[in-house]
């Protein structure tokens, strides 16, 4: 523990990059997530192949090298583009905070993708039904029937794409981003413990995934508040 | 920007060429995890509390942590005890390979075990009482109804942890090991052409995981041959 001494503040503010991209990545994974659910459950047929597409190819390219397509491919792109408008510019560099939590919420909003779609398809079609006889409209049918009860379906398995997030966080630092694993690498060639500051880094993950974990729990039992028993 | 296809011909063969790499870890490390999800299961429902704890406890570590955390620990953290490095460990510990097939076989055993889980807690009841009333010990039930039912339940979610260990395989390239994404990244840093050099190899580990699903798949009808006849009377 002694090695950690000096440490603290760098891995407090790692924690923080951590908790930003963790916030970031969850609204833009619930934004990709709805958008799949609606392509796949629209009538078009266009709509539909493209959120396949959309599925298969970031459920089955491995993390990393999404993360790394987007810091590389993301940079020569919009310096390209710079170039037609300034050909002065020698080289754009993209943050990694966005290009890694926009990699990390098109992953893991192809999986919410699946989860939201199988929860739309899950709405009681008793309830439904029940609000068209009262006359609601179709947006009023979506606010108060269909988000209601959707999103108590998706909440388990959502709670699992939610850890993923903050799993995958750990794979920016792969490209640069000051987070609790980055600050580790700075940490061992200056303390050269690499056992202890991994294991430290674990230790915040671990803290992350067991508040998500627990949030879920409590957010589960106050949906289900209203629910009678069976 | 233009793409260029010469690079994507030239490159695609070497990049194939850690095919080999990539599919060593994912089978040994999908054998030695499956081996170890197994011992756990039968921690987990052995109903005792010194074992059910501990592997409670070991499930919520490896699941709560990110895989490449875990990587980064076996490889760059072990060797910072001189007695790591002097025991009969070290043969496996001191080589990349040896600690990306640790650090994988132990996440995906930790998932797997879960999965398996869910499989034998949703073995019906009846089956196994069933079992009972035939004079079928707990052994006998474990092993002839519980087990085939379990595995045929779980089979689906199997699969995917298969495609997501397979996706895990390409973190070993951050601990210098030249698999499909190693070789892949060392040509990037020295052509500077990530769009055709990522792209092609996101293309070939989409028809892994697409045959690993196939595979799969077929197994799963294989292993369901005789229930299908049931559920197209239901229809």
């Amino acid at each position: 523990m002694e090695a950690l001494t000096g440490w603290w503040d760098d891995f407090f503010w790692g924690s923080k990059v951590v908790a930003e991209v963790f916030i970031a990545s969850l609204g833009l994974t619930i934004l990709f997530g709805l958008i799949g659910a609606a392509a796949k459950l629209s009538n078009s047929k266009i709509a539909k192949k493209l959120a396949a597409a959309y599925t298969v190819i970031f459920r089955g390219t491995p993390e990393i090298l999404v993360i790394l397509l987007f810091y590389f491919g993301l940079a020569i792109t919009i310096t390209s583009i710079a170039k037609i408008f300034d050909p002065t510019v020698k080289f754009i560099d993209i943050p990694p905070f966005w290009s890694g939590t926009f990699a990390i919420s098109l992953i893991v909003g192809s999986y919410a993708t699946e989860t939201f779609r199988g929860a739309f398809l899950g709405v009681n079609q008793g309830s439904i039904e029940a609000a068209k006889a009262l006359g609601m409209s179709q947006l009023q049918l979506f606010i108060y029937i269909r988000i209601p009860e959707m999103w108590r379906i998706a909440l388990p398995p959502f709670g699992n794409h939610m850890l993923s997030l903050v799993k995958d966080t750990a794979l920016i630092s792969v490209i640069g981003l000051n987070e609790t694993l980055f600050v580790a690498k700075q940490a061992i060639t200056v303390t050269g413990k690499p056992f202890t500051m991994y294991i430290f880094v674990g230790i915040i993950y671990l803290g992350f995934s067991s508040i998500i974990t627990l949030t879920v729990i409590a957010v589960e039992r106050y949906g289900k508040r209203t629910t009678t028993v069976k | 920007m233009n793409i260029d296809l010469n690079l994507i011909v030239e490159s695609i063969p070497e990049m194939l060429s850690g095919f080999g790499t990539t599919l060593y870890l994912l089978i040994i490390s999908g054998f030695l995890g499956l081996l170890l999800a197994i011992l756990l299961l039968l921690m987990r429902i052995s109903g005792k509390f010194y074992l059910d704890f501990p592997a409670q406890i070991y499930i919520y570590i490896f699941r709560g942590t990110p895989i490449l955390v875990q990587i980064f620990i076996i490889y760059y953290g072990l060797p910072q005890f001189e007695y790591i490095q002097d025991s009969m460990f070290w043969i496996i510990l001191r080589e990349p390979t040896g600690c990306a097939i640790l650090a994988l076989t132990l996440n995906t055993g930790a998932y797997v075990s879960e999965i398996l889980r869910g499989g034998v807690l949703a073995v019906n009841r009846g089956l196994i009482e069933a079992g009972s009333a035939l004079g079928m010990n707990a052994r006998h039930r474990f092993i002839y109804i519980t087990t085939p039912i379990a595995i045929r339940i779980a089979l689906p979610s199997y699969s995917n942890d298969v495609v997501s260990l397979l996706k895990s395989t390409a973190l070993a390239s951050t601990i210098t090991i030249t698999d499909m994404t190693g070789i892949a990244r060392t040509i990037v840093s020295k052509t500077y052409a990530p769009y055709e050099i990522f792209v092609s190899l996101a293309i070939v580990y989409m028809i892994c995981t697409f045959i690993i699903q196939k595979f799969f798949g077929f197994i799963e009808n294989k292993m369901s041959n005789y229930t299908k006849i049931d559920s197209d009377n239901d229809k």
